[in-house]
């Protein structure tokens, strides 16, 4: 406390550039370089990449909305959100297979299907998602603040069960109904249709939700819910059916992702939500946990990192360091800028 | 007669035998209080004694194990926290509980929350705006920026937006400068001019005694005292107690 009052504020002003800071610096530095390099070397196969990495990060975005909804409203780390997303490939597989009887080259009746399949996704993993919140977390509101984190642990673990359990340890494939033509086609670069309409679905369903927390009845009592339960309740707000529907909102929002994933990538396994979940929560922390525009930009950001170790030439880490990377990503924010890049250092917070 | 001239009317809330608990934790053994329509009463009492309990009792967010609270001729000992308001109860909460990320326009409408009268809702911003000229300044600017005697008049109108028969306020002047104060229990003796009741929890019984017209003394979690304002003021263990005579 000392040393506070007595440092000058021009230490404060120009502060001595610390070892770690260095160390930061110059690791953006090489990361731009190595960027700039393989834009030099392979300018079409950067474009791609950037491309496929603008794609996955609209999928991360919807996934990464989901945990940063949860988290603002409950400050609980919802483990088993990815898994939610998980579950949504497969309603995916069976809806549009199984009961609509979705297959490839079947001409414009597929528009219909896919948006029947995305909407009765949304609606089933919505449900369980409150359904999750209702059983599993609602009867420890008021524990240490540990065991609701343990018992998502938990849930995730029972969900990757039941997918195992349904669609077996195998990749299950979706039907490729994506057009893979191009949109357009410029100096080497690519953009084809089923990466467009990944984009094109996820930013109505981004402003949709923005447009319900700013401005509905709805996400004006979510938001009062955030910033302080006992001073809802005395609005008139029902917390608990505040706290539901925000998990239906992102449960609908994993549900949305899972469709659009499972129908790009084409494949869906039980463990999958482990890692996109984790790759979307750490998008989520990057961009300032509980901040919903932050979680967008964590999540385009996350997707691009992604995409350029996958899919780069020139001395990428490839995908066996995907997890790693993310993972270091992670730790990195923790420790340096915990509240991410948006989030705002709030009074009540400290 | 009550303080404001009027003489106060039938009892509005009739708080009955009231035992409240936090876990094991006896808070309140057998409160009992009546406010009638009309009036300010005020609820004294030391740290701890029971007073924020009572009003979170009576406001639905710490139900009553025992006894019964009655507003408005109807038991609303068992009814949620978020009905409470509707029925015509608002408050203004210890510790002010603003919503620190929203703006005061944006607060002041979470008052008015489960109102649907809009054009109406909007006249009674103006009021507020009106009462407390200094918020119409800070329409725009985020709650949690606010000095504490702006969030606690930014509390009170909040409340205030509810249009409610009975007004809790726990604590309206702790931590405020002394002009601001002033400003607080003059505008707690005009909105109850304007026929609202008021309910006042206050560790500076002077003022809140010299504004109410009826008080009780709160001790542990039990009623110690009932009585006249002005026969509380004079009361020879209040003086000592809480006027910090010897
Ligand atoms: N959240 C809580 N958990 C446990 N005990 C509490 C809690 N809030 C208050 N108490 C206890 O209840 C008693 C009454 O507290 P309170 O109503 O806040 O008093 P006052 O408002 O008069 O200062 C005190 O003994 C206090 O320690
Ligand atoms: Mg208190």
């Amino acid at each position: 406390m000392a040393a506070d009052v007595s440092a000058p504020t021009l230490g404060a002003r120009f502060k001595r550039p610390s070892v770690i800071g260095l160390l930061g610096l110059l690791f953006v530095a090489a990361l731009v370089f190595w960027l700039i390099v393989n834009l030099i070397k392979t300018p079409s196969d950067f474009g791609d990449v950037f491309l496929i990495g603008i794609t996955n990060g609209s999928v991360y975005a919807l996934i990464a909305l989901g945990y940063t909804l949860v988290y603002g409203i409950l400050e609980l780390i919802n483990f088993a959100h990815g898994d939610v997303f998980m579950l949504a490939g497969m309603f995916t597989i069976t809806f549009s297979t199984h009961f609509f009887g979705l297959h490839q080259g079947q001409g414009w009746v597929t528009v219909p299907i896919v948006f029947a399949t995305l909407l009765l996704a949304m609606l089933a993993c919505g449900s369980i998602n409150a359904a999750i919140e209702f059983v599993a977390y609602r009867p420890l509101r008021g524990a240490p603040r540990l065991a609701p984190l343990i018992t998502a642990i938990g849930v995730s673990f029972i969900i990757q069960d039941i997918g195992l359990a349904w669609k077996g340890p195998n990749y299950v494939t979706a039907p490729d109904v994506f057009p893979h033509s191009n949109v357009f086609s410029a100096g080497g670069v690519d953009y084809s249709w089923n990466k467009l309409i990944v984009v094109l679905v996820t930013i109505p369903v981004l402003l949709a939700l923005l447009w319900l927390v700013q401005e509905t009845r709805q996400g004006k009592a979510m938001r009062a819910t955030a910033q302080d339960k006992d001073a809802a309740a005395i609005m008139g707000i029902n917390v608990n059916r505040t706290i539901s529907f925000t998990f239906l909102i992102a449960g609908a929002l994993a549900g949305a992702a899972g469709t659009l994933y499972s129908l790009w990538a084409t494949t869906v396994r039980f463990d999958q939500g482990f890692q996109l979940g984790l790759i979307a929560f750490t998008a989520a922390v990057l961009g300032g946990i509980g901040n919903l525009p932050g979680a967008v930009l964590g999540a385009v950001l996350i997707g691009l990192i992604q995409a350029f170790n996958e899919g780069l030439n020139w001395h990428a880490p490839g995908s066996d360091w995907t997890q790693s990377i993310v993972f270091s990503i992670l730790i990195l924010i923790l420790v340096f800028r915990p509240e991410g890049l948006l989030g705002e250092k709030t009074p009540e917070g400290g | 007669m009550s303080a404001n001239g009027r003489s106060p009317g039938a009892p509005i809330l009739e708080v009955g035998d009231v035992h409240t608990y936090y876990g094991s934790i006896h808070a309140l053994k057998g409160v009992s209080l009546t406010v009638n329509d009309g009036e300010i009463v005020t609820l004294l009492g030391a740290n701890g004694a029971g007073k924020t309990t009572t009003l979170r009792s009576i406001n639905g967010l710490n139900r009553p194990r025992q006894g019964s609270i009655r507003f408005d001729g109807r038991d609303i000992t068992t009814v949620p926290a978020h009905e409470i308001v509707r029925r015509g109860i608002a408050q203004s909460p210890e510790g002010r509980r603003l919503f620190p990320r929203m703006t005061v326009t944006e607060n002041l409408e979470m008052g008015a929350f489960q109102r649907h009268d809009r054009s109406e809702i909007r006249e009674d911003m103006e009021r507020v705006f009106e009462l407390f000229p200094r918020l119409q300044e800070r329409r725009s600017q985020k709650a949690g920026t606010m000095s504490g005697g702006e969030q606690q008049m930014c509390a009170i109108g909040r409340a205030l937006m509810a249009r409610p028969k009975l007004l809790l306020l726990d604590e309206p002047s702790l931590g405020l400068a002394p002009i601001f104060v002033e400003r607080i229990f003059d505008i707690i003796r005009q909105i109850n001019e304007q026929g609202t009741s008021i309910l006042l929890v206050e560790q500076n019984a002077l003022m809140a005694l010299d504004a109410a017209d009826r008080g009780y003394v709160l001790e542990t979690g039990r009623i110690v005292l009932a009585d006249d304002a002005a026969s509380l003021k004079t009361n020879e263990e209040v003086r000592k107690t809480y006027l910090g005579e010897t």
